[in-house]
C-alpha cells in the first residue's frame, strides 16, 4: 500500500500548501500590485478569483484525502521534523479526523465557489486581499485543527482558527456592532482556549508527552476525579466554540457581522470543531471508563441548547441571527447522539452508544450542508437587498427564484421532513435514544423519555421558525424597496447553493453512503467500539439495530412526491376544464392589498410567544403620538424586547464579580515604583523565609 | 599554591568581603549623594580585589578579565558618569526616606541575618570542605536584599541608580563565591549592560528634573493611567 500512502501525502501537501499559498499570494499581490497596476478594481478581481480558486482547488484535495481515508480505512500519519519537545510532532488522519477533513473540505468548495461571485459586492469597498488571506487562513486552520496528532500543534491551529475568525467578524469594523461582536467572541472563545490548555496540560501529567497518541494509551488512564476534570475542562473548553447553552452569548452576534461566505463557513464548519474536540477527548482519550453522569450532563446541555435555541431564533427577524440561533438548536440535536453514546457507553451498552455517536455524527455532516446552504442563502438575499431585516423583505421568490428554491431545500432539511438529510439524522437520533428505553436504569429510564420529547418539540418548533424565516422573505409582496430592488444572485453562487443542495438531497435519499462510512469510523474509537449495527437494507433501507424499526428514507421521498404528483395529474386527467384566475397572492378576494396588510414575522411568532412566555419575558411598548383627534393616529410605534435569561443571570453577575475584583486588585497598583520595589522586596524576603 | 598560602586568601577574601558589606551599610547610613558615589566606586574596588584574589587563590584566570572590568566600570567609568550627573543637576541630599536611617540600619542588620541562614542551608546542601570563597556568598546575598532594601525605601533616582548597583555587584559576588564567577561571555555581557543601563538612566535623570523640576520619582506616579 505505499503508492497509497505516497499518492494521500501528495493530497495532503497539495492542500496545506495551497491554503498558504491562497493565503499569502494574494496578500502579496495586493501589496506589490499598488504600486504597478492603477485600476484597483481590476486588480482586486484578480486577487479575489486567484485566491478563491487555489482555496477551491484545496478545499477539492481535501475531500480526495478525506474521502481515501474513509474508503480505505487505513490512517495516514506525518512527523513533522524537527519535532517538538514532549512527543512527536505529527499530522494525523484517523477516520474521525477524515470524516471532520471532509465536512470542512465540502462546505470550503461550496463556499470558495460561491465567494467568486458574492466577494465582487466588497469590490471598490473594501481590502479584498485581506480577505482572501483571512479566508484561506481560516480554512487552514480549520484543517490543521483536525489533522493535528499533537496538543501544541493543536492549540496553535486552534488559536489561529480563532484569530482568523476574529479579524473576520471585524471586516466591516466601521459597524460598532461588528466590533462589539469581535470583542464578546475574542473574550469567550480564549476563555474556553484556557480551559483547553488545562486539560492538556493534565492530561500530559500522567502520560509525560504531548502527542494524542499517548493520550490514547490504555495504559495512561487517569484516576476518575482527573478524568472527570478533563471532561469537564473539554466540554466547556470546546463547548464555547460550538455554541452550546449557556455559552453561546457569542454566537448570535459574531455570524451576522461577518460577511456571509464566512457565515456559512464558521456556522457549518467552525462550531463543528467543537464537536470534533469532544469526541475526540470523550471517545477517544478518555473513554472506555465513562461515568454515568457525563451523558447526563451533555444530554441536560444538548436539550436546553436545541430547545432554548430554536426558540430564540423564532422571534428573530434578522435572517443571519435567526439562522445563528438554529446554530445553536442544530448543536444541541449533534449533542443529544453525543450524549446518548456517552449514557449508553457508561451503561456497557456499546451497539447502542455506537449508533447514538453515529446520528450525532451524521447530524454533523448535514448541519454542515444545509446550514451552509442557509447561510449562502442568506448571503445572496443579503447581497441583493442589503437589508438581514425579514420584515422589509417579502416577494423575493419572483426575483430571485434560484435562491428562494434553495433556500427552501435548506429549510425543509433543517426542518427535519423526509426525504431530505436533517429528517436522517433526526430520525437516527430518535431511534438511538427510543432503544435505550430497553436499559432498566433508573435514570436513563427518566432522562430517554425527555429528551426524545424535547427533540420532538424542537423539530416542530424549527419547523415553524422556517415557515416563518421562508414565508415572510421569499413570498407575499416586498415590504420595502429594498426587497423590491433585488435581483438573482451569480451563476458562482446559485451553482455552489445548488451543490450544497443536491448534497442535502443525496445525504437524505441515500443514507446508506453516509453510514457504511461513519459505521466503521465510530467502531474505532476506543470509547465505544462497537458496531452500530445498523443494517443497509438494499442499500436503501435503514434498520438500526435488528429488533428496532426500519426505514427507507427514498421510498418515502418517492410516496412524498408520487402524492403531490398524484391529485395534480388526477385533477388534469378526471377534473375537466380548468379556470384560471391570475390574484394576488394571499389575496383573499380583497382586490387592493398593500404590502402592509401582510403578516409581520412578529405577528407570526406571537402564539409561540404566548405559549413560552415566561422564557421570553418578552416587555412590549407601544407608542402612540397623538396630535390630530384620538381616531387618526398619525404614528404608532410598537417595540418589542425579549430579554436573554442568560445574558442577565449568569453574564451579568459573573462581569460584574470580575470587574469588582479587578478594582480590588487595582488598590494595590499605586503608582509608586517604591511600592513595586518593596513587593518584590517583601517577597523576597518572605521566600527566603520560608520557602527554603 | 600550598594551603598556607590558600589559608592567606581565604582570609583576605573574608576581609574584603567584609569590607564590601561595610560600604553597602555606610551607604544606607548616608545623606549625601555624593557620598553614595564615593562609596560604590570603593565597593567595587573592593570587588575587583576580592576577584583577583579568587584569580590569585584558586587559579581561576579567566575572573582576570572581569576583574579588570570590573575596576575599570564599576570603579572609574560610572561612578564618573554618575558624579557629572549630580554636577549638572545640582542636587546633593537625599532628603526623602520612608524609613528612617535608624531603622534601616537595623533592618539590613537583619537582613544579613537572613542571608547568612540562607546561604548556610545552600552552602550545606553542597560540601563541607566548600572554598573560602564560597563562604562570601552570605555577604552577595546580603548586598543584594540591601540593595533592593535602598531601592524602595530612597526616593532619589540617583539613590535608585546606586541601589540597582549595589545588587548588580552582589549578583557578581554570589557567581563569584559560587562557581568562581561566571562564564566571561556573560559577565562582559552583564558590564555592558549596566554601563549602558547608567548612561541612559543618567539621561533619564536630566530628563525628569526638567519635566518636573526634581528627580524624585515620587513625581513619576502622576503618569499613572
Amino acid at each position: 500500500m505505499h503508492d497509497l500512502t505516497d499518492w494521500r501525502l501528495a493530497a495532503l501537501t497539495f492542500m496545506v500548501t495551497g491554503y498558504a499559498l491562497g493565503a499569502l499570494l494574494p496578500a502579496l499581490i495586493g501589496i506589490m500590485g499598488r504600486a504597478l497596476v492603477k485600476s484597483v478594481v481590476t486588480l482586486d478581481s484578480t486577487i479575489k478569483n486567484l485566491g478563491f480558486t487555489i482555496a477551491l482547488a484545496s478545499s477539492l484535495a481535501g475531500c480526495v484525502l478525506s474521502l481515501s481515508v474513509l474508503l480505505s480505512g487505513e490512517p495516514l500519519y506525518v512527523e513533522i521534523q524537527p519535532s517538538l519537545p514532549f512527543g512527536a510532532m505529527a499530522l494525523h488522519a484517523d477516520m474521525l479526523s477524515a470524516f471532520f477533513l471532509g465536512v470542512i473540505s465540502l462546505i470550503a468548495a461550496a463556499v470558495s465557489f460561491y465567494s467568486l461571485g458574492y466577494a465582487t459586492g466588497f469590490l471598490r469597498r473594501r481590502n479584498m486581499a485581506l480577505l482572501v488571506f483571512l479566508y484561506n487562513a481560516f480554512l487552514l486552520s480549520m484543517t490543521g485543527v483536525v489533522l493535528s496528532a499533537h496538543a501544541f500543534l493543536f492549540l496553535f491551529f486552534w488559536e489561529a482558527m480563532s484569530l482568523s475568525t476574529y479579524f473576520l467578524i471585524n471586516y466591516e469594523h466601521e459597524d460598532p456592532a461588528a466590533r462589539r461582536a469581535g470583542y464578546l467572541y475574542v473574550v469567550m472563545t480564549h476563555l474556553g482556549t484556557a480551559l483547553l490548555v488545562v486539560m492538556f496540560v493534565l492530561l500530559f501529567s500522567r502520560t509525560g508527552s504531548f502527542s494524542f497518541g499517548a493520550f490514547r494509551d490504555p495504559g495512561s488512564r487517569l484516576p476518575a476525579v482527573v478524568q472527570s476534570v478533563i471532561f469537564l475542562c473539554a466540554t466547556i473548553g470546546f463547548g464555547v466554540k460550538a455554541g452550546i447553552i449557556p455559552l453561546h452569548i457569542w454566537l448570535p452576534e459574531a455570524h451576522p457581522a461577518a460577511p456571509s461566505n464566512i457565515s456559512a463557513l464558521m456556522s457549518g464548519v467552525m462550531l463543528k470543531m467543537g464537536i470534533y474536540g469532544m469526541v475526540r477527548v470523550y471517545f477517544d482519550f478518555l473513554g472506555p471508563d465513562i461515568p454515568e453522569w457525563w451523558g447526563i450532563l451533555i444530554l441536560i446541555v444538548a436539550v436546553t441548547s436545541s430547545v432554548l435555541g430554536v426558540l430564540y431564533a423564532l422571534t428573530e427577524h434578522d435572517l443571519k441571527r435567526l439562522l445563528a440561533f438554529h446554530s445553536i438548536e442544530n448543536i444541541g440535536i449533534i449533542l443529544m447522539g453525543i450524549g446518548g453514546a456517552l449514557l449508553f457507553a457508561s451503561l456497557g451498552n456499546r451497539p447502542l452508544a455506537s449508533l447514538a455517536l453515529l446520528a450525532g455524527l451524521y447530524h454533523v455532516l448535514n448541519h454542515a450542508t444545509f446550514k451552509g446552504l442557509l447561510f449562502l442563502g442568506a448571503g445572496s438575499v443579503l447581497h441583493a437587498t442589503h437589508t438581514r431585516n425579514i420584515e422589509e423583505l417579502g416577494g423575493l421568490i419572483k426575483k430571485m427564484p434560484w435562491t428562494a428554491f434553495f433556500f427552501l431545500i435548506g429549510a425543509v432539511a433543517i426542518s427535519a421532513l423526509p426525504p431530505l438529510n436533517g429528517f436522517v439524522s433526526e430520525w437516527l437520533t430518535f431511534q438511538a435514544l427510543l432503544l435505550g428505553f430497553h436499559i432498566s436504569d433508573l435514570t436513563v429510564r427518566i432522562a430517554i423519555p425527555l429528551t426524545v420529547a424535547l427533540l420532538a418539540l424542537t423539530g416542530a418548533l424549527a419547523a415553524a421558525c422556517f415557515v416563518k424565516a421562508f414565508g415572510i422573505t421569499f413570498l407575499g409582496l416586498p415590504r420595502s424597496d429594498h426587497a423590491e430592488g433585488a435581483h438573482e444572485s451569480s451563476f458562482s453562487m446559485i451553482a455552489a447553493m445548488g451543490s450544497l443542495a443536491v448534497l442535502c438531497v443525496v445525504f437524505g435519499v441515500a443514507p446508506s453512503l453516509v453510514v457504511s462510512v461513519l459505521d466503521p469510523l465510530v467502531s474505532s474509537l476506543p470509547g465505544v467500539h462497537a458496531s452500530g449495527q445498523v443494517l443497509l437494507g438494499g442499500g436503501m433501507m435503514l434498520i438500526p439495530q435488528s429488533d428496532a424499526s426500519s426505514i427507507s428514507p427514498l421510498a418515502l421521498g418517492g410516496l412524498l412526491v408520487a402524492a403531490t404528483l398524484f391529485p395534480v395529474a388526477a385533477g388534469y386527467l378526471f377534473g375537466g376544464r380548468v379556470r384560471k384566475r391570475v390574484v394576488m397572492t394571499w389575496g383573499c378576494g380583497l382586490e387592493k392589498i398593500g404590502p402592509r396588510m401582510q403578516y409581520t414575522a412578529t405577528g407570526f411568532s406571537k402564539p409561540i410567544r404566548m405559549i413560552f412566555s415566561n422564557i421570553y419575558r418578552a416587555t412590549h411598548e407601544i407608542e402612540i403620538s397623538e396630535e390630530t383627534s384620538p381616531y387618526f393616529r398619525p404614528n404608532i410605534t410598537y417595540e418589542l424586547r425579549t430579554e436573554s435569561v442568560f445574558l442577565k443571570y449568569l453574564y451579568e453577575p459573573a462581569y460584574h464579580v470580575i470587574i469588582g475584583s479587578a478594582r480590588m486588585v487595582r488598590r494595590i497598583q499605586t503608582g509608586h515604583i517604591q511600592t513595586y520595589l518593596a513587593y518584590i522586596f517583601l517577597t523576597l524576603v518572605l521566600l527566603l523565609l520560608f520557602a527554603r | 599554591m600550598d594551603s598556607t598560602n590558600l589559608q592567606t586568601v581565604g582570609l583576605l577574601i573574608d576581609i574584603f568581603a567584609a569590607a564590601i558589606l561595610v560600604t553597602a551599610f555606610l551607604v544606607v547610613s548616608s545623606r549625601s549623594l555624593v557620598f553614595y558615589i564615593r562609596l560604590f566606586a570603593l565597593q567595587s574596588f573592593f570587588l575587583g580585589i576580592v576577584a583577583f584574589l579568587v584569580v590569585l587563590g584558586y587559579g581561576e584566570t579567566h575572573i582576570l578579565i572581569a576583574a579588570v572590568l570590573t575596576i575599570a566600570v564599576k570603579a572609574i567609568a560610572i561612578p564618573f558618569v554618575l558624579s557629572r550627573v549630580i554636577d549638572r543637576i545640582n542636587v546633593h541630599k537625599e532628603v526623602d526616606f520612608s524609613i528612617n536611617i535608624t531603622v534601616s540600619l537595623l533592618l539590613c542588620g537583619g537582613m544579613v541575618i537572613l542571608a547568612d541562614s540562607v546561604a548556610h542551608s545552600i552552602l550545606d546542601a553542597q560540601r563541607a570542605d566548600a572554598p573560602a570563597v564560597s563562604r562570601v556568598l552570605s555577604v552577595s546575598i546580603a548586598m543584594m536584599l540591601i540593595g533592593l532594601f535602598i531601592m524602595t525605601t530612597r526616593k532619589k533616582a540617583i539613590t535608585q541608580i546606586v541601589g540597582l548597583l549595589t545588587m548588580e555587584n552582589g549578583v557578581f559576588l554570589s557567581g563569584l563565591s559560587i562557581t568562581y564567577g561566571m562564564p566571561l561571555i556573560v559577565e562582559v555581557g552583564i558590564f555592558f549592560d549596566i554601563l549602558v543601563a547608567v548612561l541612559i538612566l543618567g539621561v533619564f535623570i536630566f530628563r525628569i528634573n526638567k519635566t518636573f523640576e526634581s528627580i524624585s520619582i515620587d513625581s513619576l506616579r502622576s503618569l499613572r493611567e
